[in-house]
């Protein structure tokens, strides 16, 4: 979004008042400025104006060269009308009350006026702008018009037609926002209705926020629908942890109980949507299968026990258990309990073994993106995105697996016309805007990769070291890379020619469960450093705390043990004991017969969770902890950005939070004093990892921040994979 | 006075409809001419002959194509409004029928004007017959080389395609006709001063001359006898030039095109149309149904022009002139008449969308109901046009509330008078 400064000014009158504002503003913003408000319903900065509900309307004129103001026949709506110089705007003139009342009165006429049973009721802007602008009566006599009423567009969107006022803006925001184009105006004059084509579902991955700019109460969330009053229901901000994404929310609750999640404003993030898994994906933390005390195994059975007992059993198993003990975490614990559980075993435990990845290649110190290349994993922010003239998605669908990032590329696409090169080997839903798909067999990832960068070097000089990188893919002519990838060659061509520039790629972790996962994000590190835009680079976690976790060290220490090598020393003996931080082997591990094997052997297990899993039913001792609603801490999203969760309702019974956990270890295990908030245990986190010195508390509102980067620009190191296909990969058509 | 036939001169001759029969007449002389000249230069012989858009508003034609850019730095547009939906108007039908490549030809001089590469001929969707007259003529016109690549030899390349809607009557309107044409549901978008005009940002954003079939069909005369010429024909009316077909319709007894001079007394046209039909003149809508209605007094006054029929307070229009009789029931009139606007809205803006429908509900209550009831339907239609006139979004809106209130202005003695009589 352009800012002020750097555009032309105009002066324009509002009532008589000059104000300055930038030339082609829309007046509807303009008369902000000045603290006036003109009602809206069909208008949505984020949407192209239409002027569809005529409830802007205000008096238009243009200043004359005497001075004095010619004034246009008949109102104009200001969501449409841009700022010139020299134009007066009157906002509160005999007809345009009029006219706002006759649009009210229009609206209301087939209205069902079911406030007191309608969901929006108390929130909904037709009620508020009818109590200000409206008539209080209504003067028609004729039958309102019957429709339908709650009828399921989805499994999450039910649709009152009787209460639509035709604004469109849940259809704008299929065709504008989101892209699936999946709802559309049918039929004409009084009868037009927003609907689904032909009745099919609703599906898409973003129709929550229909329901959210949906003026009244027309479209209805099917699972809030009749829980709530507005005005019964506490408000507080939360972020969504349920990707990485790491979206700012509304946490609506009542009575300690999850009622709803709805989109916060966050320009730097999700600027204010929600998908349809952050909206309605939160319904576990109402189940009853929450842990809510702590339970210890008694022969066959679990039973419920205190904390003490609990600590004491975990304390005889893992004090000074050394490399006999083992810890797994998932992405989702926040960066305050990933931190002391780190310090828990490297320090007090004195175990090297741990780990937060669930990837087939678990890559070493060495291997990494950053090991290998000597560049940052993640580079670009998800705001940045927009003014990328040429974005490289490669994978996956990232709409399903980053689904802001995927409306920030969009919108990068719609707004500015960033070409969008999609590769991944199915369609996914970025298809219908990319400049051009590279649909590829699954198994040829590398060899397709090792295609484009043989063009990029053609065209771009000049890359240090790239001279084996040269011979390495020489074969891949892209007629050969077609023979090998089934890329047409010509599709190659174009989407080298648009890369060539510079490109910034959006990848995620997930490519490391490719079976030659480690080759494939070499291959594609080399083809970012081949067009120099190693500095776009972008490998993105894809859990909530995922980038925390590698940012904070939840990795093997020296001598210790991975993923796989803990599982495996649990199957063999090796490790004694396994602590799992809110993660489940069984869900997460690629080999869930090496996971049963690993749980069942393993003499020790813990399970710390804040639902039951099914490794629950393996363990020695369960911890509740609590969700990210029920906890003050702070969360690393994909772009590296810090941001801050308070506690929105109290823990699930005896559930305490997990660093809360870890430190009481420590008092037991030292007697030193521990950390007695989240904001201690941050600063503690900013003098181990000088990363999230920025993220001091004090520095954590609003957007957040983003982490600094370490060191100096290191030169970008060009390394050689193995560039081949994955054997089979051409039977794989 | 009797009629003067320009455009419809060979209308009744079916050689005329074939290219042969066309040329044979004179046809496709003002191409040639045309295409000699400097482009400016015909859009100078247009705005010399003050010919002003047919289609209803009477915008200088001339104005349309001189705004389109001069210096061509993107592809320009001819779109041609044959969407002829107006109640009481039937002249493109006929003029599309009957003369189909005198439309054409004009189609093609008003695309060298402004440079365009591609015509675009959007017709109704019930017109079948025209769209396959002009399809016909289309085709002919590329077989002598009228049309296509190097057109006589000038080296500038035009198309022309037919395009059918899909049976709105809001299409008509111009910029909802792009919007339909460019494959998007027919609603008016943004226009003047949310908007540039057309000419600056039509089509796919890209310059677009828009204008109606009448208007196209008038351009070679003017480019063969010269704007001069064609601005003698209707000299004795304030700003009206040229000839207009009027399709009178209602009770008289030879309804039909009747192409006349302006300056015509409305009573003249009245009389070329064999007169009134059971009974005396009451009440007049000269230019389409959505043109005020005047009464008798005043269609005695009526003089056909622009400037002219303001005075007495309605319009040109399109020219669907409708004449109604003593025994006609005026309230029945215009309740039909509104009914049709409110079915035809397309649903975009909340005046038109739910007031052209509440606005049918009033007037059948006026129709029916007891002195009460008309009170009150008569006071709320007084508030609701107002609102519907001030806040629609295109013309439709804006015109669907004049027959209503012309009529009831003239007729609200009657109107208000106890069921049974015959208003």
């Amino acid at each position: 979004m352009q800012t002020a400064t750097e555009q032309e000014l105009v002066t324009i009158t509002v009532n008589d008042q000059e104000v300055r504002v930038p030339k082609g503003e829309m007046i509807v913003e303009s008369v902000k400025r000045i603290g006036l408000d003109v009602p809206i319903f069909c208008y949505h900065p984020r949407m192209k104006p239409v002027g569809m509900c005529r409830m802007c309307l205000v008096d238009v004129g243009m200043k004359q060269k005497d001075g004095s103001v010619r004034v246009m026949p008949k109102p104009q709506t200001a969501c449409t009308l841009p700022a010139t110089e020299g134009l007066a705007i009157y906002t509160d003139t005999e007809q345009i009350r009029k006219d706002r009342k006759g649009i009210l009165e229009f609206l209301l006429v087939n209205h069902p006026l079911d406030c007191p049973v309608c969901d929006r009721g108390g929130e909904c802007p037709l009620q508020n702008l009818t109590l200000i602008y409206g008539p209080s009566t209504t003067r028609f006599v004729e039958e309102k018009r019957h429709l339908l009423k709650a009828f399921p567009l989805s499994k999450y969107v039910q649709l009152d037609l009787e209460r639509c006022i035709q604004c469109g803006r849940c259809v704008r925001f299929t065709e504008e926002i989101s892209g699936d184009g999946q709802l559309a105006f049918l039929f004409r004059g009084a009868l037009m209705q927003p609907q689904t084509y032909e009745l099919t579902d609703f599906t898409s991955r973003f129709s929550g926020n229909t329901i959210e700019v949906c003026p009244v109460g027309a479209l209805t969330s099917a699972e809030y629908r009749f829980r709530a009053r507005p005005w019964d229901l506490e408000t507080s901000p939360a972020i969504c942890t349920e990707c990485s994404n790491g979206c700012s929310t509304w946490f609506d609750h009542r009575v300690g109980e999850m009622i709803r999640i709805n989109g916060r404003t966050n320009e730097a993030v999700n600027e204010e949507w929600t998908c349809d898994k952050g909206k309605f994906g939160h319904n576990y933390l109402n189940s009853p299968k929450r842990l809510t005390t702590p339970l210890v195994r008694d022969g066959e059975s679990l039973r419920e026990a205190g904390w003490a007992e609990a600590y004491e059993r975990i304390l005889a198993v893992f004090k000074g258990g050394g490399g006999a003990v083992a810890g797994l975490s998932g992405g989702r614990p926040s960066n305050e309990s990933l931190f002391l559980w780190k310090r828990l075993f490297t320090e007090r435990f004195e175990s090297p073994n741990l780990d937060h990845r669930w990837h087939v290649h678990l890559p070493g110190a060495g291997e990494t993106v950053a090991g290998r290349h000597g560049i940052r994993e993640v580079n670009t922010p998800i705001a940045a995105f927009e003014g990328m003239p040429a974005i490289f998605f490669f994978g996956g669908d990232p709409a399903a697996e980053q689904p802001i990032l995927y409306l920030r590329v969009r919108k990068a696409w719609f707004r500015n016309e960033a070409k969008v090169i999609v590769a991944a080997p199915e369609p996914t839903e970025a298809d219908n805007f990319a400049y051009c798909v590279l649909r590829y067999r699954p198994g040829s990832e590398a060899a397709l990769l090792g295609g484009l960068t043989r063009l990029l070097l053609e065209k771009a000089g000049g890359v240090a070291g790239a001279d084996e990188l040269r011979q390495a893919v020489a074969r891949f002519t892209p007629e050969e890379t077609e023979v090998v990838t089934g890329v047409a060659s010509g599709a190659l061509r174009r989407a080298a020619e648009a890369m060539a520039e510079g490109f910034a790629t959006a990848a995620s972790r997930t490519l490391y469960n490719l079976p030659n996962g480690a080759d494939v994000v070499t291959a594609l590190t080399n083809l970012a450093i081949s067009a120099k835009s190693a500095d776009r680079f972008n490998l993105f976690a894809t859990e909530a705390n995922e980038q925390g976790a590698l940012e904070i060290g939840v990795l093997p220490g020296a001598g210790g043990l991975d993923t796989r090598g803990i599982l495996e020393g649990c199957r063999d003996g090796g490790v004694r004991a396994l602590w799992l931080l809110q993660c489940d082997p069984f869900e997460r591990f690629p080999n869930r017969e090496l996971a049963r094997q690993a749980l069942e052997n393993v003499e020790f297990l813990l399970v710390q969770d804040i639902i039951e899993t099914e490794s629950f039913h393996h363990a020695s001792v369960v911890l509740p902890c609590c969700a990210f609603s029920e906890d003050d801490g702070s969360y690393t999203n994909m772009e590296r950005r810090v941001q801050r969760v308070r506690r929105v309702v109290a823990p699930k019974g005896h559930a305490k939070p997990s660093w809360k956990v870890f430190s009481e270890l420590e008092l037991r295990m030292t007697g030193e004093t521990p950390p007695f908030s989240a904001k201690e245990v941050m600063g503690m986190l900013g003098s181990a990892a000088p990363q999230y010195q920025v993220s001091a508390y004090d520095h954590l509102e609003g957007e957040g921040v983003i982490l600094p980067a370490e060191g100096g620009a290191a030169e970008p190191r060009l390394a050689l994979p193995d560039y081949d296909a994955m054997e089979g990969s051409r039977e794989l058509v | 006075m009797p009629e003067t036939r320009l455009l419809l001169k060979h209308s009744g001759d079916p050689e005329y409809r074939a290219i042969a029969g066309y040329m044979a007449e004179g046809g496709y002389v003002g191409l040639k001419k045309a295409l000699t000249m400097e482009r400016q230069a015909v859009i100078d012989e247009v705005k010399k002959s003050g010919l002003r858009g047919r289609g209803g508003a009477g915008f200088p034609t001339w104005m349309k194509w001189n705004s389109v850019p001069k210096e061509k730095t993107k592809p320009h547009y001819v779109l041609c409004n044959a969407d002829e939906g107006e109640p009481g108007t039937f002249k493109d039908k006929e003029l599309m029928e009957n003369t189909p490549h005198l439309m054409i030809e004009g189609m093609i001089i008003g695309g060298y004007a402004i440079q365009a590469e591609v015509g675009y001929v959007y017709i109704r969707a019930e017109f079948m017959d025209c769209a396959r007259a002009i399809k016909m003529a289309i085709d002919e016109a590329y077989e002598n080389g009228f049309l296509g690549k190097n057109i006589l030899g000038s080296g500038w390349d035009h198309d022309i395609y037919v395009h059918m809607g899909a049976g709105s009557y809001e299409c008509g309107e111009e910029n909802a006709m792009m919007r339909s044409l460019m494959g998007e549901r027919g609603m008016p978008g943004l226009k003047f001063p949310h908007a540039p005009f057309p000419t600056i940002e039509g089509l796919w954003n890209l310059p677009t001359l828009i204008n109606n079939v009448e208007s196209f069909a008038c351009v070679p005369h003017i480019v063969v006898n010269g704007g001069d010429w064609y601005a003698m024909i209707g000299a004795s009316t304030k700003n009206s030039r040229g000839t207009k077909i009027f399709s009178v319709s209602g009770h008289v007894n030879k309804p039909g095109n009747y192409e006349i001079e302006f300056g015509m007394p409305l009573m003249e046209l009245l009389e070329l149309a064999g007169g009134m039909k059971g009974g005396e003149l009451k009440a007049c809508v000269p230019g389409g149904s959505s043109v005020p209605m005047i009464n008798k007094e005043q269609c005695e006054k009526a003089i056909i022009g622009y400037e002219e029929l303001v005075e007495v307070g309605t319009m040109v229009g399109s020219g669907g002139c409708i004449f109604l009789n003593e025994h006609t029931c005026i309230v029945t009139f215009i309740w039909r008449t509104t009914l049709f606007y409110a079915r035809e809205s397309c649903g975009k803006c909340t005046p038109c969308r739910e007031g052209s429908g509440r606005l049918v509900a009033a007037l059948a209550r006026l129709r029916s109901g007891d002195d009460a009831q008309k009170t009150a339907a008569l006071r709320d239609i007084d508030e609701l046009v107002t609102v519907m006139r001030s806040a629609s979004l295109c013309g439709l809106g804006q015109m669907a509330v004049s027959p209503a209130t012309s009529a009831l202005q003239d007729f609200r003695q009657a109107v208000g008078a106890p069921k049974g009589a015959n208003t």
